[in-house]
């Protein structure tokens, strides 16, 4: 049996609204697992009522065979960054994090070693005798997490701890957040709405859309085989292909069928070729003419209008001899396994021909 | 869970009190004002009232001096309220130390204090008529009016300045970029975000012009209000009317709370929240203008501020039993202290027992106001308006109905006096317990809970110190508020418990304003000390007075 599980956990508030409807995860010992989402999805509310600050309308969880359910949050052992930083204002930074570990009786030559090391992992070091009433956000937010992850809980829930860090500190943190998590080896279910962050720093994926799962696996599965055109569009970008004759023959080039399905493509599976370039095996070349070109520096975004749609496509590493000038003929390379095809409910479809 | 039962015993406790202090007796009065002397129910009273000149009057004129100390409140207050958060004022902390002064002065003694300077054989009236100037005495709706004026405006002042300080300054540079001039500019944008303070330190000089007892009874001189009515029929030596005094209790009631309505419903929409990072920067004016917005500004503020001064000034005056001799000396002080001693000492106990249970009780019904939200704590909060609107006569007439028989008998006790202090009060105890708990993310206390605390440790060692301060400072204002009440204590006392207030009132009536001017200086002392210790905990926050 998993460490964590949650089944068929179902929310309402207010009797009408259902926050929740029929969420069921799992979650192994010492993994990292996010839940990623749009906001007003329900990621909150999950993460809370595993914590016990609300209680399902129906479900179970259980935490390593016991039903969680039965027990009071305060009792459950389980460390929480909060959304809003939920810091203590009249505590000092030190104070804020040694918090936790008094009612754990530890000594206090051990609490001040522990603390000391949590707050030199967030970079705080320098602050621990400040109050953190006039910190910022970012302060504030990494003031949480290293509160949480002193007191070595069974589990670990993080609330969008980096949401208001620089980009920069916010790569810095997430591998270190990572490194310590397999450091110390606690499961951590982290909630983001950040799909490049979510990609980077988990074992597993849970991506939530209104209440409900769309799929759960890991980054290369949901980002490489998304299951859902949501998780398709919300993990990475998606062109959607118009459904014509012209895309009939592409797709009967490409020896790829399935009845009544939309197709889409991501951007960056697709190629840009000179437009003389001509169809291999397993490659089909369709015309355009370039719309627009931004240059990104990493990569360069070319849109180009073909006669299945107008498609984005991700060129890598574009030399100044990649751009491209608007109105130029261009063809756009399409490989076999590039086209995804979903049904009318956004499920993705075999698209074996 | 323990807690689910502590919070349902709070609620179960506060809707007996509410029962109790406050359902009951004003029940009672609503109820003994529809029978008559020999307790038969009946209109007869209500009939009576609308039908005697008399009672229509001071219905009439009860209206006429609260809209006209709402109107000179209004404009005192919002005059000096632009001239100090707009521009430069030299001093202009000292000004708002004339505005709390003239807040926290014990009743009765701006009143008589204008009596001296400006009555029949008024000081100031003297020396204007040696030098040929006559005018008229202060008596009369005039001088009601004027002493509400000066004696109201803090209200408007503390609210509208505090909200004029708190306007973002890029709302008005953005009304200037679209080309409207000043006058525009202050009708269009700042006026409608100032009117929610307007409209609310209005409603407060109207409620209090309306329950005041004490000025038109000592400058009114045959300008009845309900207040005096209702007191004169229930004091009256021979035949004492206790049915038509609740009759009128029950008007008075009616009245604030169709003001307070009003007041909700006019400014229902305009709930603007300031910002804290463009605050408006204050103009250096110059020239004449300069000089007229200080005249202004000190005009009003040492008017405002002038009773208190004559008291402190007149509590040093030698004297000859009541009558004052020329020179100073302390003979007031000794008199309080060889005489009136246990006055001084009842003012302090009641009024810190009142305010160690408004504290106590405020606090936890403030939590499960704001933490305990359904339809219970909703209803709870409705009923904490009722004694927030109760004019302080009515409050006594109220519990002399409601304890003078029955099975609680508490006339004549000390308790009596506490708990009609502590029933008046506990409304803002419990606002400001709420508002400051708002304030503070339910997660703070979650994340304690997480971290292993019990919800109820997690309460005490998160909740509680960041409330304390709020708390402490709520709990000294209830201290100025209950040590200055006279209106309910002066129904309810007997000769054992007399309090300050009503001695200051009683030595008023008896001529000796020397023992009055000192016994008004001590509570002034005391006053001003709970406020200094009040500001000291929440930061120097004048509104929290109001
Ligand atoms: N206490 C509550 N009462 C009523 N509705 C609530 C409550 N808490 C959350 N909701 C609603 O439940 C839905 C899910 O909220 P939740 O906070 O879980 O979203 P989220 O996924 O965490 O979003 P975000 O990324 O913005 O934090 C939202 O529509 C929210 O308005
Ligand atoms: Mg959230």
């Amino acid at each position: 049996m998993s460490y964590l599980t949650v089944t068929n956990a179902i929310k309402q508030f207010g009797g009408s609204f259902t926050a929740l409807s029929g969420v069921s995860i799992t979650v192994e010992r010492g993994e990292f697992f996010t839940l990623l989402g749009p906001s007003g999805c329900g990621k909150t509310t999950l993460l809370r009522s595993i914590a016990g600050f609300n209680d399902l309308t129906s479900g179970e969880i259980t935490l390593d065979g016991a039903n969680l359910r039965l027990v009071p949050p305060h009792k459950r052992d389980i460390g929480m960054v909060f959304q809003d930083y939920a810091v203590f204002p009249h505590l000092s930074v030190f104070d804020n994090v040694a918090f936790g570990l008094k009612p754990r009786k530890v000594p206090a030559a051990e609490i001040k070693t522990r603390v000391t090391e949590a707050l030199a992992a967030v970079r705080l070091g320098a602050l621990a005798d400040r109050l953190p009433a006039a910190m910022s956000g970012g302060q504030q937010q990494r003031i949480g997490l290293a509160r949480a992850m002193v007191i070595n809980p069974h589990l670990l829930l993080m609330d969008e701890p980096l949401s208001n860090l620089d980009a920069k500190l916010r790569v810095e943190l997430r591998e270190e957040i990572r490194d310590i998590q397999k450091q110390v080896d606690i499961a951590t279910i982290y909630v983001t709405h950040d799909q490049e962050e979510a990609l980077a720093i988990s074992d597993r994926i849970c991506v939530m859309s209104a209440g409900q799962i769309e799929q759960i696996g890991t980054p290369q599965q949901i980002y490489g085989n998304p299951q859902t055109r949501f998780v398709a569009e919300f993990v990475g970008t998606l062109n959607s292909l118009t459904d014509n004759d012209a895309l009939k023959a592409v797709l009967g080039q490409l020896r790829l069928s399935a009845p009544g399905a939309s197709w889409a493509v991501r951007p960056e599976r697709l190629g840009l070729g000179e437009a003389d370039a001509g169809s291999s095996d397993g490659v089909v070349a369709v015309p355009g003419i370039v719309g627009k070109y931004t240059y990104l520096g990493r990569e360069a975004h070319v849109l180009v209008k073909t006669a299945i749609g107008e498609l984005v496509v991700h060129l890598s590493n574009p030399g100044i001899e990649a751009t491209r000038q608007p109105d130029e003929k261009v063809s756009v390379l399409i490989e076999r396994s590039a086209p995804m095809a979903f049904d009318a409910a956004g499920k993705r479809l075999p698209a074996a021909g | 869970m323990p807690r689910f039962n502590f919070w349902t015993g709070v609620m179960v406790l506060t809707w007996l009190l509410l029962i109790s202090l406050l359902f009951v007796p004003v029940g009672s009065v609503l109820l003994s004002s529809l029978y008559d002397q020999a307790g038969n129910f009946t209109f007869a009273n209500y009939q009576k009232f609308f039908a005697e000149t008399r009672f229509h009057q001071a219905f009439f004129n009860t209206l006429v001096v609260g809209f006209g100390g709402l109107v000179g409140a209004l404009v005192l207050g919002s005059v000096m309220a632009f001239c100090v958060s707009r521009f430069e004022i030299r001093g202009g902390k000292f000004v708002s130390l004339l505005a709390i002064l003239a807040l926290v002065s014990p009743p009765f003694i701006g009143a008589y204090s204008w009596i001296v300077l400006f009555g029949a054989g008024g000081v100031v009236r003297g020396g204007l008529r040696e030098m040929g100037v006559n005018m008229p005495p202060i008596y009369g709706l005039g001088g009601i009016l004027i002493v509400f004026a000066l004696k109201f405006y803090p209200y408007v002042y503390l609210m509208v300045s505090g909200a004029l300080s708190n306007v973002n300054r890029s709302l008005e540079e953005a009304a200037e970029g679209l080309g409207l001039t000043p006058w525009q500019r202050t009708f269009k944008i700042s006026f409608p975000m100032v009117f929610p303070a307007l409209s609310a330190g209005g409603l407060l000089a109207l409620i209090h012009a309306i329950a005041d007892f004490g000025t038109p009874r000592l400058l009114g001189r045959g300008y009845n209000v309900l207040a005096t009515e209702a007191f004169t029929l229930y004091s009256a030596e021979v035949g004492s009317n206790m049915s038509m005094a609740t009759t009128i209790s029950v008007l008075l009631i009616v009245v604030s709370m169709i003001f307070v309505l009003l007041q909700r419903y006019v400014s229902r929409r305009n709930v603007y929240h300031g910002n804290m990072i463009n605050k408006p920067v204050r103009v250096r004016l110059k020239g004449w203008k300069n000089v007229a917005a200080h005249f202004a500004v000190y005009f009003i503020g040492l008017c405002g501020a002038m009773p208190v001064i004559v008291a402190i000034i007149y509590s040093f005056r030698k004297t000859n039993g009541p009558v004052f001799q020329p020179g100073f000396a302390l003979q007031s002080y000794e008199r309080i202290l060889f005489n009136l001693g246990d006055v001084v000492r009842n003012s302090l106990t009641f009024s810190v027992g009142a305010v160690v249970l408004i504290v106590l009780v405020g606090t936890l019904i403030g939590v499960l106001v704001a933490r305990r939200t359904n339809l219970n704590t909703a209803l709870l909060d409705g009923a904490f308006m009722i004694p927030y609107v109760m004019p302080g006569i009515v409050i006594g007439i109220a519990y002399i109905a409601a304890f003078n028989t029955g099975p609680v008998v508490l006339t004549g006790t000390a308790a009596i006096i506490v708990l009609s202090i502590f029933i008046r009060r506990l409304p803002y105890m419990v606002r400001t317990t709420a508002s400051s708990l708002r304030q503070i993310s339910p997660s703070m206390e979650e994340a304690a809970i997480s971290l292993g605390y019990s919800p109820f440790k997690a309460f005490l060692r998160i909740t509680v110190p960041l409330i304390v301060p709020g708390i402490i400072a709520g709990g000294m204002l209830s201290f100025v508020t209950a040590i200055n009440e006279l209106s309910s204590s002066l129904v309810l006392y007997v000769g054992r418990t007399m309090t300050m207030p009503v001695r200051i009132y009683l030595l008023i009536l008896d001529g000796d304003f020397g023992t009055a001017a000192a016994l008004s200086t001590v509570l002034l002392v005391l006053s001003g000390v709970a406020v200094y210790i009040a500001f000291r905990f929440m930061g120097r926050n004048e509104q929290a007075l109001l």
